[in-house]
């Protein structure tokens, strides 16, 4: 497996495109966040989106000659919607190739300690059995998603723990388990709430219909937290690619690193599957991608994943909202549809070179 | 998903539904002095399904598959027959003291143990549990109905297959005068608003090929999802904004769903849609609209008093000067539960 995440190309070749490459993909993210607010189901010239947006910020700045109705879809709809797409994007990815790393398993995925399952439970018990938002100051679920999240991941660390020492297979068949377990509970939920079970559905797959500032603010800390500590110590992953022995002879406290990448890693995701549901192969797919092009190492890995997820979210998202208009397509088939074929390309286009 | 939406549409304003109760009065026509004579059994019905059915002798042990199905029975006037009934058959409320069988998922072994001799199931058992109800020997009909006239020869279909024809047809009769008088106020409209159905608050709607699309343009409105590709389509906030809809009806409403015109108003970036600057935002019981039973012309004046409160602008009768007609109590119902 270790094969996989390491190139037999020299890690010189590969650095020497790192800094183009940087600049070509942070073009390329930044150059699909604008398409994806200059467009969206309701066609609005691009100047004007523009024009609402400079005048939000800088008023008077320009005359306000267009509908207010326009200026309210532009900065309360499509702009939180942008915005909250990359930040899940950039989290899933992120998470992505943190676990890839840590369990050494390029099959791990940001859900693989559990996170779905428990931000499921959480989420089906806040929509079944809570009153509704009308009777709350905030919505329930993406709180109980949340703690259902962190719940399942302190579950698995428990359950993965062995004397001190956190081995990867433990841990990896302990988030099988909890996870297994806390989705049949979730099965029977839905089934005990009956005329919720579409609501339930809608949460499962995920997507940014609803998406308002308040879920960016949300979001926000959480995602910064949990990723500047991911690409402060996720270099230390490549320590990890060793065996544990090799590794702790390097000076690595593997278990307290482990732990530490772990939470990390489950804290930004429980924060994305909170705010947006369970969106699928982003967190999968989106580091192959930036491994396959930039290499293995974790110290760039790292931050390249999470722009690169940023910007594969926000123009799936693109395509979920325009597609069909005026009807929505849920993102997660849109990142399934794109990402699974993409990444077969390429994995045959450099195969060779990489395995 | 279609048939998922209206299973939970079905079902979601169970508990406004209690608080309704008396209207079964309303739909219940008056018991006829004279007794019609039976017509002579064996009868043979179509069905839904194409089925053609052979009923031997008046069925006395009924079971429904479906609340709409309860309530077009009970509308018969024989309530007394039904063993059992569908999961979340509440209305009218005896209905929900009846043993329960399942709904989408029937308990087959206990509808056999029922020992009926006549079971009305809907299009949704078609693949998994009517054919095996046949292959036992049991006599299913199945109700499909596709829109209100749809509604009214299912009721037929019952009368005859259970004896009632003459119930049946005066109260098919009453509904379809119910419904042209409805149809003919809506004519006077001046205006032709555009309406935004809710299904609930992450924007499913109704396009066309739905019950509701169908009885939205009926009552003379104009769906702001009448070009979706499908039945039960959700749609992109940006749109339904930029779409401007004069009229929103929610049915999310009760504890659970828990919509009200106050969180629909309170909903960022809604306050620039019309409906929402002109108060214009309608709860409607969801089961008036999502079942296919009598209470569907109910749904249906419901939807027409949404989009042109000014031809049905009357003043609501006050506890003093209310007449005792059935009318009066539905209407007292009505504003009781949503104002």
């Amino acid at each position: 497996m270790t094969a996989g995440v390491h190139g037999r190309q020299p890690l010189t070749a590969r650095r020497r495109r790192v800094i183009p490459g940087t600049l070509i993909l942070a073009g390329l993210v930044l150059t699909v966040g604008l398409l994806a607010v200059s467009f969206g189901p309701v066609r609005i010239p691009v100047p004007t989106v523009w024009a609402i947006i400079l005048n939000r910020f800088v008023p008077g700045l320009i005359e306000a000659d267009w509908p207010p109705t326009l200026a309210t879809i532009v900065l309360d709809v499509r702009l939180p919607r942008v915005i909250l797409a990359g930040l899940v994007g950039s989290a899933l990815a992120a998470a992505g190739a943190t676990y890839q790393g840590l369990f050494r398993n390029p099959l791990a995925d940001p859900y693989i300690l559990g996170v779905a399952s428990g931000a499921a439970l959480g989420a089906s018990v806040a929509i079944v059995a809570l009153p509704s938002t009308a009777l709350l100051p905030v919505s329930p679920v993406p709180a109980l998603a949340f703690t259902g999240a962190v719940l399942a991941v302190a579950a698995v660390y428990l359950l993965g723990r062995v004397d001190h020492r956190l081995p990867t297979t433990t841990l990896i068949l302990a988030g099988v388990a909890v996870g297994s377990f806390l989705s049949a509970l979730n099965t029977y939920v839905m089934i005990l709430g009956g005329n919720r079970i579409v609501q339930i559905i809608a949460w499962l797959l995920g997507g940014f219909t609803g998406a308002n500032w308040f879920q960016v603010t949300l979001m926000l800390p959480y995602l910064l937290a949990g990723l500047l500590v991911l690409i402060a110590f996720g270099y230390r992953l490549n320590v990890l690619q060793l065996e544990d022995e090799e590794a702790r002879q390097l000076g690595v406290d593997v278990d307290r690193l482990r732990l530490l990448l772990a939470v990390s890693g489950a804290l930004i995701t429980a924060a994305a599957v909170a705010v947006s549901g369970i969106i699928g192969f982003v967190g999968l797919v989106v580091p192959h991608l930036v491994r396959l092009v930039f290499g293995p190492n974790y110290r760039t890995l790292l931050p390249l994943t999470a722009l690169a997820g940023a910007g594969f979210m926000v123009l799936a998202d693109l395509a979920a909202r325009t597609l069909l208009s005026p009807v929505e397509v849920p993102v997660g088939v849109v990142t399934a549809f794109v990402g699974g074929p993409f990444f077969l390309f390429l994995l045959q286009r450099r195969k060779r070179e990489v395995f | 998903m279609g048939s998922r939406l209206t299973r939970r549409q079905l079902i979601r304003g169970a508990i406004t539904l209690a608080a309704l109760g008396p209207l079964a009065a309303a739909c219940a026509p008056a018991p006829q002095p004279p007794s019609p004579p039976a017509p002579a059994f064996p009868v043979t019905v179509t069905d839904d399904d194409g089925q053609t059915v052979t009923i031997e002798r008046e069925p006395q042990r009924l079971i429904t598959l479906a609340p709409s199905n309860t309530e077009i029975v009970y509308a018969l006037g024989i309530g007394d027959r039904l063993v059992a009934v569908s999961d979340y058959s509440d209305y009218p409320p005896e209905a929900a003291a009846k043993p329960k069988v399942g709904y989408i998922r029937v308990d087959i072994e206990r509808v056999i143990a029922y020992n009926p001799d006549l079971i009305l199931a809907t299009g949704a058992h078609r693949q998994q549990v009517t054919p095996q109800l046949r292959q036992r020997g049991l006599k299913v009909i199945t109700l499909d109905p596709k829109n209100i006239d749809h509604v009214f020869d299912n009721i037929l279909l019952v009368g005859r297959a259970t004896g009632q024809t003459a119930t049946a047809e005066k109260l098919v009769a009453d509904l379809k005068a119910r419904v042209r008088q409805i149809e003919t106020k809506v004519r006077q409209a001046k205006t032709r608003p555009r309406v935004f159905f809710e299904l609930d608050k992450s924007l499913f709607t109704v396009g066309p090929g739905s019950f509701i699309h169908d009885m939205i343009v009926r009552a003379g409105g104009e769906n702001i999802a009448g070009d979706a590709d499908r039945p039960y389509p959700q749609l992109s906030l940006e749109v339904l904004l930029q779409r401007d809809p004069e009229v929103i009806i929610i049915t999310d409403i009760g504890p659970y769903g828990g919509e009200t015109p106050e969180s629909v108003r309170a909903r960022p970036g809604w306050q620039t849609i019309s409906a929402v600057k002109n108060n214009r935002i309608v709860p409607i019981n969801p089961d008036l609209v999502n079942r296919p039973g009598p209470r569907i012309v109910d749904g249906f004046e419901a939807i027409a008093r949404a989009l042109h409160p000014e031809l049905f602008s009357f003043r609501l009768p006050t506890p003093i000067d209310r007449p005792a007609g059935t009318y009066a109590r539905l209407t007292q119902q009505l504003s009781e539960v949503f104002n």
